[in-house]
């Protein structure tokens, strides 16, 4: 499998360290009332059949955490963003849902 | 401030013996050469910081290693000299730290390099798509390699200096088909 | 006449005389050869003998897909069981002996299973040997395992290297016949980067093997024309004897080059064999077709062989498959099958065609129409054919063609499967775009022009285009010809699993018609051949003993590899030593002279301990500890993780990262931290020290270093991305030495430039930045892991060998040692300081007694789940210190502790020991344990439990802290 690092160009995904869905997002609050959403972000995840974004650490590379977008069903992968681009995208999505 | 200099023990200094090994038909495929001391500053930029820093770094032989990340590089220098220099003119802009010690530049040269370096990192060395000056961070047989192609058959390995010894175990065994010199 | 050599012809150079040995025997063969075509060139057919029947079988085909003639090719350290004769190339000294027979070939006793076949139907394993269950690993399986089976594994380590290797190109083409030199040339006339791969050893695929004729040339010397071009061309790679054997996402190919495998030892400092990982803009698939054999009784008698592979033998090797040969087939190939062996003055005795409708032979054979073979007749070779009109017609050899099957493995190991076409009756190779196309034969092309045009628009792929030679074609018509069911013999499908045409059938009628069911059942194409020949007959077979269509049965999975590999070119040079990277310190040399015994950390080598004369281990360690807690001495700490931490967010991001605070730190102090999980589970420790307001150096665990350095990066980048702040590893640039003991100030003032060394210049967790020995910039810290007054000191580590054997000298006059890990781990057990086994990833900072340094006043990873009722609930386990009541009692690492009354078992647990030490300090064996609701149970006697070695003590629960209590000799 090859991923398109952004930093790097394409490479092969041994050198790429996997962490799993990049949906979940950390809570911005430490308010007790606050624990479920702790508990779902840390322990939950959806396992898709299909299009997933996942956490992918270039390791062996740049060292760059990225977003991978890939199909779990055909193994396609359609694309990679870096973590700090797919948080500020999560950010605006978020602010766009408040307003 | 004078650049004051004290005798540095490269880690290679027992293992790159001089000579010609391996297969003895002709000419060497690839010669080795450990660059050693050296001056190597690792530069970060700041937040928002990255254009500014590749600007300032303007005239020094300075390689790309990650976003907004580089490797200054220089010969000669005194202990720590370059690292003041760029800690000072930096300042504000990146972050600068000296791995003068900490990581081991070996040279591979000769016509068959690119195929010695195949051996271990999957990057397309192709000069259509890696051309002289560009670098590249990778792995070769499991150890973390900063890669630069210095001209059409030369190419710079950094490594980590705690595997330098086994590094350049590993890749002058990978020359030993086409015979290399180790200078 | 002992020789089938034919007189004139063929890729042999007939001036040669390569020495074999074959069970023994020696023969000559000519280089070109391989061990098939040299075996029945000296008249030697019969080859091996059957998995389960033991029955002789001789050459089936001449390449990859043979299933019968493997033999044990070399000896001892080389020996390699299940080589396909049909692959070896013949060289001087070749060794081979033949497999599965016992006592010799031409008589083997596992012959009489033959005669008890009826006991070895399909599912006979299953439906016998089930009962009494005890049997089954006892009895059964190894007779079975005797019985059955193919060659033997050498135990003697292989004496070659392999080797691995990327390769990038625009355009990969596989195989390079006529389809696959035209697409190579094609992609390469447009200036792409070309890599063309064959599995033989020379390029020209099946040029090198039948009569053709091209652009008014012999496809032959055609051939050769168009591999000099691209021989001529430097984005060209040519890879003979080199296998693609597998297609993995990315488009990334798995190959295997047989470097060295056509020589009897490797050239010096070349690979037997090299594994590439070929990535490949776009492929092209030119890998042929694969001929069926026919179902007929006896089909396996040695003789009795594919068509093409016999007419491989005459025009490539020259050599006669028989003197007299009798061609059977269902298609038009039968045709040109007669003429090229009577080309080579073979005699045909006559063409059996299954059609009615067939035509007569243009040269002239008898042909026999709408009749089949029903049995060939023989024991070790064939003597005769019995057809279904009741003729009798004596021969050497039969020649058998059912059809041709797309060779679209590669094709499908992503998952797709192939589709049958009634008209070619074949499966033809999925869609899988344009990354990776099929062409030619594997792509149901059957006629050479087809082939040629196929190979060139698939090689240009829209871009210029070349035009296809003009050439003779061959007659292709083909009707269905699986099983020939008059048969009276055994009519094998699976010759390498000895799985007969019977056993589909019955698979089906026992519940096991899907295919993989029925694959498993018969085990029709398993083993090392995984059913090259024999699956689309089964299929076809399945396919009328259930009423389903060949597409309703369907083929089973391809997966890689496409043939087998051997573990040396997975493996590749990553054994032995190379197994993985070792990674010294910058001290190594000096431990090294001071006689350090070195014990591998991760991949790290530290030095363990320094043993004088003759110390063992623990005499050394206990020594190293008195000599330190006594004066002073001197330890290599330079593996823990160190990583620069700059910017005007360096100290918030500390923060984030440890649950107690840092951007308060005082500029020039250093702080313990402890580093949480986001489940609130302790994940590392290690004190951090400011350097500069916007400066922190960290350290981290040796362990941990990777994996914590990941994890900033992941928190900065992923989750606080706003902050200003950088971090880099530097642990390589320092070389850093634990300096311990009451006279550990007084040795290491000796080397200070300007510093002069007191309690309020170097007060306690002091950092700073200073220059020894004449100008050398060095990090010096007032740290203890030992509890004794003690310093940590960092130079760049090209320096470090020198600063060691200074800081040596300068304690010489207190008597320094250097201790090891050994030491440090019994000091830092006697001072209760928490490391590895309790920091073993399930403990919180309240288990480890550090819940008052979890900071409420500001977010932190872990900080929320850590206050979760399970991970604060007061009977958790808890760390305390450990010691025997009886203190000439040892104590044991793992044991488990119970209370003083309750019955050894796991159900009364209370924790265990995660580290013991002997205490040369205290004289007895002293430990740490997590301990449930421990540190409210101090005082209390337990059983000390190690179930394992059978050792039971009592002892006591005690603070963590076995030594110095009151830590007075931190600040002596």
């Amino acid at each position: 499998m090859l991923i398109p690092c952004p930093h790097c160009g394409t490479r092969p995904v041994e050198e790429f360290t996997f962490l799993g869905d990049a949906a979940p997002t950390r809570p911005t609050t430490n308010d007790p009332s606050s624990m479920e959403a702790w508990y779902e972000y840390v322990y939950l995840r959806n396992n898709p059949r299909g299009t997933i974004d996942e956490y992918a650490h270039h390791s062996g590379g740049c060292r760059a955490w990225l977003v991978v977008q890939r199909n779990t069903e055909t193994h396609e992968v359609y694309g990679a963003v870096t973590a700090r681009a797919f948080a500020s995208r999560k950010e605006a999505v978020a602010k766009g849902e408040q307003a | 401030m004078t650049e004051r200099t004290f005798n540095r023990v490269s880690p290679l200094q027992d293992v790159a013996v001089q000579g010609r090994f391996g297969a003895d038909r002709g000419a060497v495929g690839v010669s080795f050469t450990v660059r050693h001391p050296m001056s190597i500053i690792t530069v970060i930029a700041r937040a928002g910081q990255g254009a500014a820093t590749a600007e300032a770094l303007k005239g020094y032989d300075a390689q790309w290693a990650g976003p907004d990340q580089w490797f200054v590089l220089a010969e000669g220098r005194g202990e720590g000299a370059l690292y003041r220099e760029l800690k000072s003119k930096l300042s504000g802009l990146a972050s600068v730290s000296d791995q003068s010690h900490g990581r081991v530049i070996i040279r591979i040269a000769g016509t068959k390099a690119r195929a010695v370096l195949a051996k271990g990192t999957p990057v397309d060395l192709h000069a259509d798509v890696f051309p002289a000056g560009k670098s590249a961070l990778t792995q070769m047989a499991h150890v973390g390699v900063h890669l630069t192609r210095v001209d059409a058959d030369t190419y710079d390995l950094s490594v980590f200096r705690g595997f330098s010894e086994s590094f350049w175990e590993w890749i002058t065994e990978q020359a030993e088909e086409f015979g290399y010199q180790v200078i | 006449m002992t020789s089938y050599r034919l007189d004139k012809g063929g890729l042999i150079d007939r001036e040669s005389a390569l020495r074999f040995t074959f069970d023994g025997a020696l023969h000559i063969g000519r280089a070109g050869d391989t061990l098939a075509s040299a075996l029945m060139a000296n008249g030697v057919r019969l080859m091996g003998r059957s998995f389960k029947y033991h029955r002789p079988r001789g050459v089936i085909t001449a390449g990859a897909a043979e299933p019968n003639a493997l033999v044990e090719l070399r000896e001892g350290g080389r020996k390699e069981a299940n080589t396909r004769a049909t692959m070896i190339e013949l060289y001087d000294g070749l060794v081979a002996k033949s497999q599965n027979n016992w006592p010799s070939l031409n008589f083997d006793v596992g012959a009489i299973n033959s005669l008890a076949s009826s006991m070895f139907v399909a599912g006979f394993y299953y439906k016998t040997f089930m009962w009494p269950k005890s049997f089954w690993e006892k009895i059964y399986e190894p007779i079975i395992r005797r019985a059955a089976g193919l060659g033997t594994a050498s135990k003697l380590p292989d004496p070659d290297k392999y080797e691995k290797s990327y390769a990038h190109c625009d355009v990969l083409v596989i195989g390079s016949g006529p389809t696959g030199l035209m697409a190579a040339l094609a992609a390469a006339r447009q200036g792409k980067r070309v890599i063309l791969a064959d599995e033989g050893a020379r390029l020209g695929g099946s040029l090198l093997n039948e009569q053709e004729e091209i652009g008014g040339q012999s496809g032959f010397d055609w051939s050769q024309g168009i591999i000099a071009e691209l021989a001529s061309l430097p984005d060209v790679t040519l890879m003979p004897r080199t296998t693609i054997m597998g297609w993995f996402d990315g488009n990334i190919f798995g190959a295997v080059e047989r470097v060295s495998d056509h020589l009897r030892v490797p050239d010096p400092y070349e690979p037997r064999q090299r594994y590439w990982k070929i990535h490949a803009r776009r492929a092209v698939l030119a890998a042929g077709s694969e001929e069926r054999p026919v179902a007929f009784g006896g089909n396996d008698i040695p003789g009795v062989m594919q068509a093409s592979a016999m007419r491989t033998y005459a025009n490539r090797y020259a050599v006669a498959a028989g003197r007299s040969v009798v061609v059977f087939g269902g298609n038009d190939s039968i045709y040109r099958t007669a003429r090229d062996l009577r080309f080579h003055g073979i005699h045909v005795e006559a063409i059996v065609d299954s059609r009615k409708d067939a035509k007569a032979d243009p040269g002239g054979v008898h042909v026999i129409r709408g009749a089949m073979v029903a049995d060939a007749v023989g024991g070790k070779a064939v003597k005769s054919v019995h057809l279904t009109n009741g003729m009798h017609i004596n021969c050497e050899a039969v020649a058998m063609s059912g059809g041709f099957s797309p060779i679209v493995n590669l094709a499908c190991h992503r998952g797709k499967k192939p589709m049958w076409d009634a008209n070619l009756l074949a499966f033809l190779p999925p869609d899988n775009g344009e990354a990776f196309t099929v062409a030619g034969s594997a792509a149901g092309k059957m006629l050479l022009s087809e082939c040629l045009a196929d190979g060139a628009a698939k090689g240009a792929a829209g871009g210029r285009a070349i035009e296809a030679p003009r050439c003779r074609d061959e007659a292709f018509a083909i009707s269905p010809l699986w099983w020939v069911k008059e048969a009276r013999a055994k009519a094998f499908i699976d010759y390498q699993n000895d799985a007969t045409a019977m056993d589909l059938p019955l698979a089906a009628r026992e519940g096991y018609s899907d295919v993989e069911l029925a694959k498993r059942y018969t085990t029709t194409g398993m083993a090392t051949d995984q059913g090259k020949l024999g699956n689309i007959n089964a299929i076809a077979i399945l396919a009328e003993a259930t009423g389903r269509t060949m597409d309703e049965v369907g083929t089973t999975t391809f997966r890689p590899f496409y043939t087998p590999v051997s573990f040396g070119a997975f493996a590749g040079p990553f054994t032995g030593h190379h197994f993985q990277p070792v990674r010294k310190t910058p001290l190594h040399d000096w431990a090294e002279e001071q006689g350090a015994v070195f014990v591998e950390t991760g991949l790290w080598m530290r030095s363990s301990w320094f043993p004088r004369e003759a110390e063992d281990w623990l005499a050394s360690a206990s020594r190293e500890v008195l000599t330190t807690r006594g004066s002073v001495g001197i330890c290599d700490v330079s593996t823990l993780g160190k990583i620069d931490v700059q910017g005007k967010d360096a100290g918030q991001f500390l923060d984030k990262l440890y649950c107690n605070t840092f951007s308060t730190l005082a500029v020039s102090k250093a702080r313990y931290g402890l580093m949480l999980r986001e489940d609130g589970i302790v994940y590392d420790d290690g004190t951090t020290s400011r350097l500069a307001e916007d400066h922190y150096v960290m350290t981290t665990t040796t362990a941990n270093a990777a994996k914590v350095m990941a994890q900033m990066e992941f928190a900065h980048q992923a989750l606080f991305p706003d902050l200003d702040v950088t971090y880099v590893s530097v642990t390589e640039q320092w070389a850093q030495m634990a300096v311990a003991g009451p006279k550990s100030r007084a040795t290491l003032q000796k080397l200070m430039d300007e510093l002069v060394m007191t309690d309020e210049t170097v007060p306690y967790m002091a950092a700073l930045e200073v220059t020894i020995m004449h100008g050398i910039p060095a990090r010096l810290f007032r740290l203890s892991f030992s509890g004794e007054h003690a310093y940590e000191l960092a130079v760049p580590a090209d320096y470090g060998s020198m600063a060691a054997r200074a800081v040596m000298q300068a304690g010489e006059e207190f008597g320094i040692c250097p201790y090891g890990v050994e030491a440090l781990s019994i000091m830092r057990i006697e001072k209760g300081h928490v490391a590895g086994g309790e920091l073993n990833g399930t403990t919180t900072a309240g288990d480890l007694g550090m819940g008052k340094m979890v900071s409420t006043k500001k977010d932190f990873i872990g900080r929320m789940m850590a206050q979760r009722p399970g991970l604060v609930d007061p009977n958790r386990q808890q760390v305390v210190g450990i010691r025997p009541v009886d203190p000439s009692h040892r104590i044991r690492a793992g044991a488990h502790l119970l209370k003083k009354d309750d019955t050894p078992s796991l159900a009364n647990d209370q924790g265990y020991v995660t580290g013991v030490a002997w205490s040369p300090m205290l004289n007895m064996w002293v430990g740490l344990a997590l301990f449930a609701n421990g540190r409210a149970r101090h005082g209390e006697v337990v059983q000390v439990w190690d179930g394992l070695r059978g050792h039971l003590v009592l002892g006591e629960i005690c603070d963590p802290v076995h030594f110095d209590k009151e830590n007075k000799r931190l600040h002596a």
